[in-house]
This record gives C-alpha cells, structure tokens and sequence, in this order.
C-alpha cells in the first residue's frame, strides 16, 4: 500500500497540493509572494519525487492497491513528470516578471501552472484510458483559463473562447473513440489489457478502426496537428505570451505522451504466434493504415504549419505556427513506433521546452507592456540588447534544427527513427520543411543584427526572474546539443 | 589533443569577449596567434613526422552510431594546413584591416568558429558529425556576409547564403541517412569501404544525388552558383577565407573523400564531369564581364571549383592527384590575391578595374605578390599553378566519358583564366597609373606578410615540388579504392617534364591568353554587352522559389486560417467524415443492420417533435425562439431516455435543459441584436455537411447496436446487485453503491454549477469593473 502510494506520488502530491494551493491563495489576501513560492516549493517536491520513484520502473503494478493499476509508475511517465516540472519553473520564473511589466500581477496564474502540471502528470501516469482521459480535461480546463488570463484584453478572452469551444468538440471525439475502444476489444479499458488483447488479434476491426480514428482526432486537436491546429496560432497569440510558452511545450509534451500511451497499446508489431493467419492479416492492415493515418498528419502538418509561418509579421504568431510544424516533426515518432521514435520524442519535447519557453520569454520581454511583437520591433536589437539578441539567436538556430543546438540531436533521432520503420518520404518531407523554416528563423535574426532601425530601441532590460529562465534555458539547449547521449541513454532504458 | 585542437577555435571564440577588455590591437594580435600555433602543430605532429592515420574516438551519441571520431590523414592534413594557414594569413591581415571596425570582437568570434567547424569538417570521420561542422560553417558565413550590414544588397546575400547553402546542408543530411540505411554505418572509413553493397543498393542514386546537393551548393557549382558572387558581399579577409581557400572548397572535400564508395557508377562520373564542365567553363566566361576586382576572382574561383570537380568525376588516380595539386595551389594563388584586392581597396578606396592601373609605384610590395599569384594562376613556369596546369591538361586528355570535349573545355577555361589573371593582378600595378581619389598607400606590414608568404610558397613549391609530392600521393590513396601500389609509388611531382604536349599546350594557352589579353579593350566591350537572358539565371529561379513559398504561405493563410471559428469546425467534421465513412465503408458488412424494428405510435411522435423542432431552431428568425426550440429537443431527448429505462439520465438531462435556459435568460439582454444570418451558399454547405456527418453517425450508431456486446458486465451486475447492494433496481445499485464516489462528484458539478448561477444573480452591473 504505501510503496504504491509512493511510486505514484508524483500524481497525488500534484493533486494534493493544487487544491490546497487554493486555499492558500484565497487566505493570503495581498501577499501575492506567498503563492509563488507555495508553486515553486510544491513543484519541486513534485520533481524529487518523480526523479526518485524514476528507477521504479518495471516493478509490477500492485493489483488492488491503492490506485487499483490505473497508475503507471516511474520510468517514462516520471521523465515526463519531470519535463513538466521544469517546464513549470520556468514559466513560474517567467510569469513573475511579465505580469509585472503588464502591470497585472494576479497570483492565481502560479495555481494554475501547479493545476496544469497536476493534469500532464495525471495523463503521463495513465494505465487507464479514463484516467487519461481525466487528466487530459484537468489540463485542458486549466488551459482554457490560461489563454484567457488577461481577461480585460479582447485577444486574450477571444482566444479562450475559441479554445474552449473546439477543445470541448474535440474532447467528445476523444470520449467517442475510447468508448469504441472499449466495445471493440470487449470492454477494456486498462492500457496494458488492450495491447495484450491486441497481440492476439481477438477485437473487431471496425470498431477498432474507428475508436482509433476517433482517438487520434481527439489527440491531434490537443497536440494542434493539421487539420485540428487551427485554433493553436490563434489561441498562442490571443494569450499571455507566457501561458503560450508553457501550453505549447508542457501541453504539447502531455498530448504526446498520451498519443505514445496510446499508440504503444495499440500498434503492436509482433503477434502472438498461435494468431491464426486472417487475423493476421487484419492486424498488419490495421497497424499499417493506422501508421499512414498519423504519417500524413504528420507531414500535412510540418508543411503547413512552416509555410505558415513564412509570412508572419508578429513573432508570437511565427513561433506559433512554427509551434504547430514542431508537432508534425514530434509525431514522426509515434509514426515510426519504436523505441528510438520514442525516445526522440522525448528528447526532442525536453529540448523543445527549454528553446520555445526561452523564445517566449525573450518576445514577453520586448513586448513589456505596449504589445510590441512585429518583426520590426526587432530590428537591431543586437546593438542595443547584445546578450538578448545572441540568445534569441540561439533559440532560433536551434529551433531550425541547426546544429550543434539541442533542437539538432532530436530532430536528427526522429528522422532517423522514420526511416528505419520505413517511412522515408516522411523524412524527406521532414527536411523538406526544415528547409522552409529556416527562412523565417534565420530572418529574424537578419532582423536582431544585420538591419539596423530609424527608431531604435532604447531601453535597456535588467535583471528579473524571467532572466533565470532565459540562463537555464539557454544552458540546457547548448547543453543538450552538445551532450545528447546522456538524456538519450537514460530515456531509451527506461522503455 | 587532436580534439582539443579542432574545438581550439570555438574555446577561442568564448574567450573573445575577455580579451577585447585588454585592447583591441593585442587582442587580435593574441588571437591571430591561434591559427598560427594550430598551424605549426599540423606541420610539425602530422606533416613531418608524417604520423598519419591518426584518429581519436569519443563517445556522443552512440545509441544512433555518432561519435566523435577525429581522423588525420594525409588529406585531411592538406586541407588543415590550408585552413590554419591561410587563417594565419588572415587573421593577422583583419587585424589591421577591420581595425576602425566597431565589431571586430564579433568578427573574431565568429571566423574561430569557422575556423573551428571547418578543422572539424575535414577531421571527422563520422558523418553526422562532419554534417554538424558543416552547418557551423554555414551559420559562422552567414554571420559573416552579413557583418557589413548597413546595405539592403549585404543583407539579401547573406540570406541567400544560408538558405541555399542550408538547404544543401539538410539534402546532404537525408544522404547521409540514406547511406546509414543502405550500410548500417556512420563512418567515412567504413562507408568507403563497401561501395559494392552502396552501388548495387535501391537507394544508391537517391542517396547520392543527395550528397550531391550538399556538395554542390557549398562548392557553388551551377546551378547554385550564385550565392557565391553575391557572397562577395563580406568583408575581403572574409571573401580570402571562406569564399575562395576554404569554405567553398567543402563540398570538393566532401566529394572526394566519399569517392571510395562512389567510385566507378557511372552516374557518379557523369553528374561530376558534367556539372564541373559547365561550372568551369561559364564561370571563367563570366569572369571577364566582370569589372569588380572581388567579383572577378569570385567567378574565377567558381571555375576552379567546377575544375575540381570535373576532376573528380574523370575519377583517374592521375585526376585526383592533378585535383590535389591544383586545389593547393589555388589556394595559394587566391588567398594571396584576395588579400592583395583588399589592400587595393584600403589604398585606394576603390575595387573597379577600370579605374586603377600602375600601383606598383605606391605599392610595390603588394606588386611582387600579385605578380607572383597571378603568374601562378596562369600557369607560367616555374610557379606551383604551373605543375598544376600541367597535371590537369594530363588528365583531361586521358581516356574518359566525354573524350576530347572534355580537353576542349579544359583548355578554353584554362585560357579565360589566364586572361582573368592579367585583368585582376597585373594590370592594376603595370602600365598608366590611375586612381580614383587620394593617393593610394602601401599596406600595413600585418597585412601584406601574410600574402608576402602565400605568394612566396607558390614559387617555393613549384621550385622544390618534393616538399608536397609525397603528402599528395599518399593523399590520393586516401580518396581513392584501392589505389594499386604500382600507381601510387610512381606518383611524383615535378617542374619539368620534358618537352612533351602538354607544355606545348601550356604554352599555346599561355600565348593566346597574351594575345586577348593585348587585344582587351575591344573584346571586353563586346562581352560585357552580351547578356544572357534573365530567365536562364539561376539566381531569378532562387528569388522565384522565395516568392512562391510566401505567396503559398499566403494562400494556405488565407485558406486555413482566416479566423473564423465556424470554418475551423466544418475542416475538423469534413475529416472527421473521411476518416469515419473510409472505415464504415471500406471494411464493415452494412447488411448487418436490419432496417425492420418494430416501432411504437410514441416514437414515432417523439421523432416527429424532435425532427420539427431541429428545423425550427434553424430556420427561426429570433434568438429567443431559437432556444425555446432547442429546449424542445433537449427534452424529448430526455423523453427518449426515461421510456428506455434510463430515468437518471432523463433527470440529468431536464435539469442541465433548464439550467441551460435559466442562464440563457440571465444574459439575454446583455446579447447584441440577432440580425446577421449566414449566406444561403453558406448555408447550403452547412447542410451537406450536417447531413453527411449525421448520417455517417447514424449508420455507426446502427452498425454498434446490431453487434452482440460483452455481456459479462451486465450478468456481473445481475447477479451481485441485489447480493452485496440489496436492492432491485439494478441502476440505482450502481448509482448508489458501486459509483457512489462518481454520483457524489456529480452532486458537487451540480453544486457548483447552481453556485454559479446564484453569483450570476448577484452579479451587479457596477461590480463588473475591471482591475
């Protein structure tokens, strides 16, 4: 009993503490450093615990305990746990000084970032297609309130509204297709059930393929994959740039993590011998179309989501289309299926963490508090602001994938994942689009130093909490350019 | 410690900023001093002590076969040499000629990076790695076009550098994948050792047309040439280094040293012979059109490259010791006359042909350097660039796939570049003295030592060509499969061959270039009038490719993202139908639904109402209708789930029905005016797709009821309802007993909900203000 409540600490401790972060946020009146700190202290709690009960991983889940098996303990699920946290930090940090510079400051944002993490972790941590479903909702409510945090602001309530509205039509797909799931492999629910189902090929095909189908729809809306990202560039420019920055890393990372879940279970590659041979064929049609399936939406969505991003004048609006292109490289991984298209998801999330909430962090800044978010605002910052500049220029570099930046050592994973399970026009629609963004990447950093501005900027920026994102930012994506292998060894032993 | 010395430079470049605190003059001259010390350190370890082959492995990513395999061997040497060479020379020369310059810091980090990746590219033995250099040199160029940025033109290059060279970059990338696939294998060393299994490969073409476009818009071969000229753009010690020594020489590097693998497909030789002979004979043309001093060597180096590669494609292990020769001569000749064309312009203030003549009286130094490179670039005896000449005609006039066309190619570029030597580096010092403005100065002794020395070691390596010979021969084992030992031990340069063909043709080229040389004025005014067409320039196919990415950025804009919540949710159901209907239709037996039930007068009447109602609140002209008729189906929806023994469900339903109307009277005068009605092809489009989606729905509906389903949780409640929960009412069991945590948590929804509307009641017009 008390191993099992330990192993799953991580969910229940976030559970715990986001509601009473409630209380102490509604109790201690003013004194809006309380809550910030309680975030902060409860985060890290959070991330000891996920880093200690990582190891854990492979222990077999108690029946009858605690959470009754639909918890998965450490492993993966505490490495995203621990993605969460950070990311969590970061935009604690972050928040803290460009609510300030907003002149709005309103304390219930650190709940919510413990809210939105009390989610992701939940949805990490699913055996269970209705835990993971819960904590899917948990995420996305808290979302919804995140983009419309700036509640005074026309942007910021449109992009909640359009948020809500399709994150609630998505979300009956997602209910819809877990619930023929369920009929389809004869009232299953427990993750690990269906893939052992799955393996003797004892399920109806239609029902599978619909649910599925469905699943995906559901998922691809979450992780705003074409055609479902459509409301992401709105809802990413409509917010406060720093719940942007963390919904576009965090969130995107949760909705992956359950797609892994998912299509883990559901996809698998060898079958129990015995199969009879039409089954067999059934289940290779399955998994094949299902592969198809994602692969074009992976594809349709780097292509689209790049070209997109070309034409933006507002860099809030470039990152999130380029925020969207970044799924379709994520979803390569769930494509190629495997343990290595796995870990590059995971690589590349962690990565992706620490270069878009640094980009974010760096647009918060030169939007201070007069919107400034074009393109041209930009112009010659590297004179005025040369440490900003040069970071940024990192963040771009590195979202580009270009080496030797922590955005390289994922994306060049994921490729090669694709093309070892056979996908190599998905790869080479992959470097196809990379192409493209480099152009709008690399122009703003012709912007930053090579233009030089009739109007330029003066003020120079101090030292705050968002300048410890940006360091610790800036750090890990050299970092994990450099040094790969260590996160890479870890994430690929603990599947 | 090989290792230490490839990443010297980017160590170097992190260190910049605290050397600039102690002044810029020693600043630079300490940081000049690295490629220097790197430079001796390749000599006297590698090159003397001729201890090749070296190589040290670290681990970086070996999960994916990328690790850190550092290989020194004699090709690898030339290219080092060159590199921290000629980086000696102009690190030394920026010094001086950045020095107003309010960014020399940034410069000097930004070419140590160079310096660093372009070590890096010609050391690695793993691909990946060489491919994560090699985008470093694309960056740290990028960096580097752009650094005199106050033009729009500067820019604009700058851009078009990366992007084309980038580009590459990532085509080279999936080739390097495609090789990984085919062999299982990252490293040069083991790739090169299988070119049966490469060759005889599927993926062998594509694979290799993929290197190729990594290799050929680095080394600017047509049709990605004109990133080069653009390029032009830098700095001139910029333009000395990476523009003509080094960078460009990346993708002849990459070429042959994966030749190995490649050797002896035809394709292979085809694509390189003929992309080289194009590049070099339209590059050396257009280098006469040019009056630029910068841009003139620009296009004559461009037609070396060409040459280099056509080299490689004849693919001889003559050719390949021809390629090596040449490439280090020009290197020599080039660098040296960049430098002097940079000096030119500090003296002068100015890089146009036309205006300059006779400087050899202000600059007679610079004079005896740009004599000896342009001689060198001629071919004229006793110079490096002689031996040079005379290998390359050798090769093109040995057997290969084009026969004499090949040759004739040869010699015609060979003689444009003689005439490109005279325009750029003699004439500017001999004849009339002219110059623009004040009067022209003699560089700085830190500029012209550098230049002093590269044009010196031309003459000293055509006069003494055993000091390369030996590094060139082995060099050529390196870059060839199975070079037979005969060949290699016979491999020897020499200054004089004898009396033979080739130094008659050497001579004849030499000759004719004098010849159009005295005769300038007139050709050059009927070449520089001659255009071609704008169409045909690759360059317009660059700017057209840009101009067709963003107007379909503009469209898929439009198309996708217009803003609209409504056309966002008719994308999702339209996929939502394909998917749906693709699995109902193509894999499911529809004949399984019976379409004969028995039905009832009552549901037929709820089907009624409920069907009328759906119609009324679509076409009702008011809000409040609208609703009322939406209640309307809510509730005999709930009808339908109280007659089908579902009552809880039914109460859920009536109360989430009224709630929904309590809140919608709350707000409605707070509602703006309900006048703006859709279009009717709007609408008509709404309904199809209405109609589709619900019938699709309908049919799975259908298809999921006619389908036995597991009967275990129903014969589990059955049995147990009345055993553990005491009670008949099988329903009311599991809501009370076994979800009695779930029920509670609707209770608390409910709750919260009601708290809401009561807020809402309270909710007065004047506490509404906002923070």
């Amino acid at each position: 009993m008390w191993n099992d409540l330990l192993m799953g600490s991580p969910v229940y401790l976030s559970a715990a503490l986001a509601i009473i972060i409630i209380l102490v946020d509604a109790f201690s009146g003013k004194n809006k450093s309380l809550t910030f700190y309680f975030a902060l202290i409860s985060l890290i709690a959070v991330g000891i615990l996920s880093a200690y009960t990582m190891n854990m991983h492979g222990q077999p889940v108690p029946e009858g305990g605690f959470s009754n098996g639909m918890i998965a303990y450490g492993g993966i699920s505490a490495v995203f746990d621990i993605l969460f946290v950070i990311a969590g930090i970061l935009t604690l940090f972050a928040s803290q000084s460009y609510m300030r510079a907003q002149n709005v400051e309103r304390k219930e944002f650190y709940s919510l970032i413990l809210f939105a993490v009390c989610g992701m972790s939940t949805i990490a941590h699913a055996n269970n297609m209705l835990i993971l479903f819960v904590g899917i909702e948990i995420m996305s409510i808290t979302f919804y309130i995140m983009a419309g945090f700036f509640r005074e602001r026309f942007t910021s309530v449109e992009a909640a509204l359009k948020y809500f509205l399709l994150g609630a039509f998505a979300t009956g797909f997602l209910i819809y297709g877990m619930a023929l799931i369920y009929g389809a492999t004869g009232g299953l629910l427990d993750f690990e059930a269906i893939g052992a189902k799955m393996l003797t090929g004892n399920v109806d095909f239609l029902y599978l393929r619909i649910g599925f189908a469905l699943l995906i729809v559901g998922l691809s809306f979450k992780v705003a994959a074409f055609p479902f990202h459509q409301w992401a560039p709105d809802v990413y420019q409509g917010a406060p740039t720093m719940a942007t920055g963390f919904m576009s890393t965090a969130g995107k990372a949760a909705a992956l993590a359950a797609l892994i879940l998912v299509t883990k279970a559901m996809l698998p590659s060898n079958f129990d011998p015995a199969l009879i041979s039409d089954k067999i064929i059934e289940m290779t049609d399955f998994t094949t179309d299902a592969k198809w399936l994602i692969a074009i939406i992976s594809a349709l969505t780097m292509l689209v989501g790049n070209i997109s991003a070309v034409v933006q004048k507002n860099v809030k609006r470039m990152l999130a289309y380029s925020s969207v292109a970044h799924a379709g490289y994520l979803l390569m991984g769930i494509v190629s299926n495997s343990i290595n298209g796995w870990s590059g998801i995971v690589f590349y999330s962690m990565a992706y963490m620490f270069m878009q909430i640094g980009a974010f962090v760096v647009v918060g800044i030169i939007e201070k508090n007069d919107g400034r978010m074009d393109l041209k605002d930009y112009t010659g910052l590297s004179k005025t602001n040369p440490m900003l500049a040069a970071i940024m220029g990192i963040f771009m570099f590195s979202l580009a994938g270009i080496p030797p930046f922590g955005g390289f050592p994922g994306k060049y994973m994921l490729f090669i994942a694709a093309i070892e399970s056979g996908f190599t026009w998905l790869t080479i629609v992959a470097v196809i689009s990379t192409i493209i963004s480099i152009y709008f990447y690399i122009g703003l950093i012709v912007y930053m130093y090579f233009k030089d501005s009739e109007t330029p900027m003066t003020e120079k920026f101090g030292f705050s909490k968002a300048t410890l994102t940006l360091v610790i930012s800036t750090i890990f994506v050299i970092l994990l350019g450099i040094f790969p292998t260590y996160l890479i060894d870890l994430v690929k032993g603990l599947f | 410690m090989l290792l230490f010395s490839v990443l010297s430079g980017i160590i170097v470049a992190c260190l910049v900023p605290f050397l600039f605190k102690f002044g810029r003059k020693p600043a630079s001259i300490i940081i000049s001093m690295v490629p220097l010390s790197l430079f001796l350190y390749y000599l006297f370890n590698f090159g003397i002590t001729d201890n090749l082959g070296y190589s040290e492995s670290i681990e970086f990513f070996p999960a994916l076969g990328v690790n850190l395999n550092f290989v020194m061997d004699s090709y690898a040497l030339i290219f080092a040499l060159i590199i921290t060479g000629i980086g000696t020379a102009v690190f030394f020369y920026s010094s001086y000629y950045l020095a107003e310059h309010p960014y020399l810091d940034r410069f000097y980090i930004y070419i140590s990076i160079f310096m660093a990746s372009m070590l890096g590219i010609v050391t690695s033995d793993n691909m990946v790695i060489m491919f994560i250099f090699w985008e470093l040199t694309s960056i740290s160029s990028f960096l580097l076009i752009g650094f005199k940025h106050r033009e729009e033109k500067s820019r604009y290059s700058a851009w078009q550098a990366l992007l084309v060279t980038g580009s590459g970059a990532l085509a080279l990338l999936a080739g390097i994948l495609l090789l990984y696939v085919i062999t299982g294998k990252m490293n040069f060393s083991e790739i090169n050792a299988m070119p049966g299994i490469i060759q005889s490969s599927t993926l062998f073409l594509p694979a290799m047309f993929l290197v190729l476009g990594g290799a050929f818009t680095k080394s600017a071969q047509m049709p990605f040439h004109f990133w080069l000229p653009n390029a032009m753009e830098a700095p001139t010690p910029v333009s000395a280094y990476l523009h003509s020594a080094t960078m460009v020489k990346a993708g002849i590097y990459l070429m042959a040293r994966i030749n190995p693998a490649f050797q002896g497909a035809i394709e292979w030789e085809t694509t390189l012979t003929i992309f080289g002979g194009i590049t070099m004979l339209f590059a050396a043309y257009m280098a006469l059109k040019q009056t630029d001093l910068k841009r003139i060597l620009a296009y004559t180096t461009l037609s070396v490259l060409g040459t280099l590669t056509l080299l490689i494609g004849i693919g001889t292990p003559l050719a390949m010791q021809a390629m090596l020769v040449y490439l280090i001569a020009h290197a020599l000749y080039k660098g040296t006359l960049f430098l002097v064309a940079g000096a030119i312009d500090h003296g002068t203030g100015t890089r146009n042909i036309d205006e300059i003549g006779g400087l050899r009286k202000f600059m007679p130094i610079t004079a005896v350097a740009a004599t000896l490179a342009a001689f060198s670039m001629a071919g004229v005896l006793p110079l490096f660039g002689f031996i040079g000449k005379e290998l390359l005609y050798e090769a093109a006039l040995q057997p290969n796939l084009f026969g004499y066309t090949t040759f004739a190619i040869v010699f015609l570029a060979a003689l444009f570049g003689v005439v490109a030597a005279g325009m750029s580096a003699i004439f500017p010092f001999f004849g009339q003295a002219k110059y623009p403005n004040s009067k022209p100065h003699e560089a700085s002794f830190t500029m012209y030592s550098g230049y002093v020395i590269t044009a010196f070691l031309g003459l000293l390596f055509g006069l003494l060509p055993m000091i390369v010979s030996d590094n060139v021969a082995k060099a050529v084992s390196d870059i060839y499969y199975n070079l037979p030992v005969a060949v290699s031990s016979s491999m020897y340069l020499a200054l004089w061959h004898g009396f033979n063909l080739v130094l008659f043709l050497s001579l004849a080229t030499l000759a004719l270039g004098i010849v159009i040389l005295m005769f300038r004025k007139k050709l050059f005014a009927i070449i520089r009038k001659i255009n071609l067409p704008e169409y045909l320039l690759p360059s317009k196919g660059y700017d057209m490719s840009i101009s067709i990415l963003i107007a379909s950025a503009r469209l898929t804009t439009k198309v996708l993202q217009n803003g609209y919540l409504r056309n966002y949710i008719t994308l999702i159901l339209i996929t939502l139908l394909i998917l749906t209907s693709y699995s109902l239709f193509t894999f499911s037996d529809l004949s399984v639904i019976s379409l004969y039930h028995p039905v009832t007068i009552y549901e037929i009447i709820i089907a009624a109402i409920i069907t009328i109602s759906t119609i009324l609140v679509v076409k009702s002209s008011g809000r409040l209708q609208a609703v009322a008729a939406l209640g309307v189906v809510g509730i005999f929806v709930a009808v339908v789930f109280s007659i089908y023994g579902a009552p809880d469900l039914a109460m859920t339903q009536y109360s989430i029905e009224t709630l929904t109307v309590i809140l919608f009277v709350l707000v409605i005068y707070k509602l703006p005016k309900f006048m703006h009605y859709s279009k009717f092809s709007h609408r008509m489009q709404d309904f199809f797709l209405a109609s589709a989606v619900g019938l699709t729905m309908t049919i799975l509906i259908l298809m999921v009821t006619a389908n036995e389903m597991p009967t275990e949780f129903k014969e589990y409640y059955g049995k147990t309802s009345y055993l553990l929960g005491k009670g008949r009412n099988i329903v009311n069991v599991i809501l009370v007993d076994y979800r009695a945590l779930d029920t509670l948590g609707e209770i608390v929804v409910l709750s919260l909900a009601a708290l809401g509307v009561f807020a809402l009641l309270k909710l007065k017009k004047d506490d509404r203000g906002f923070e």
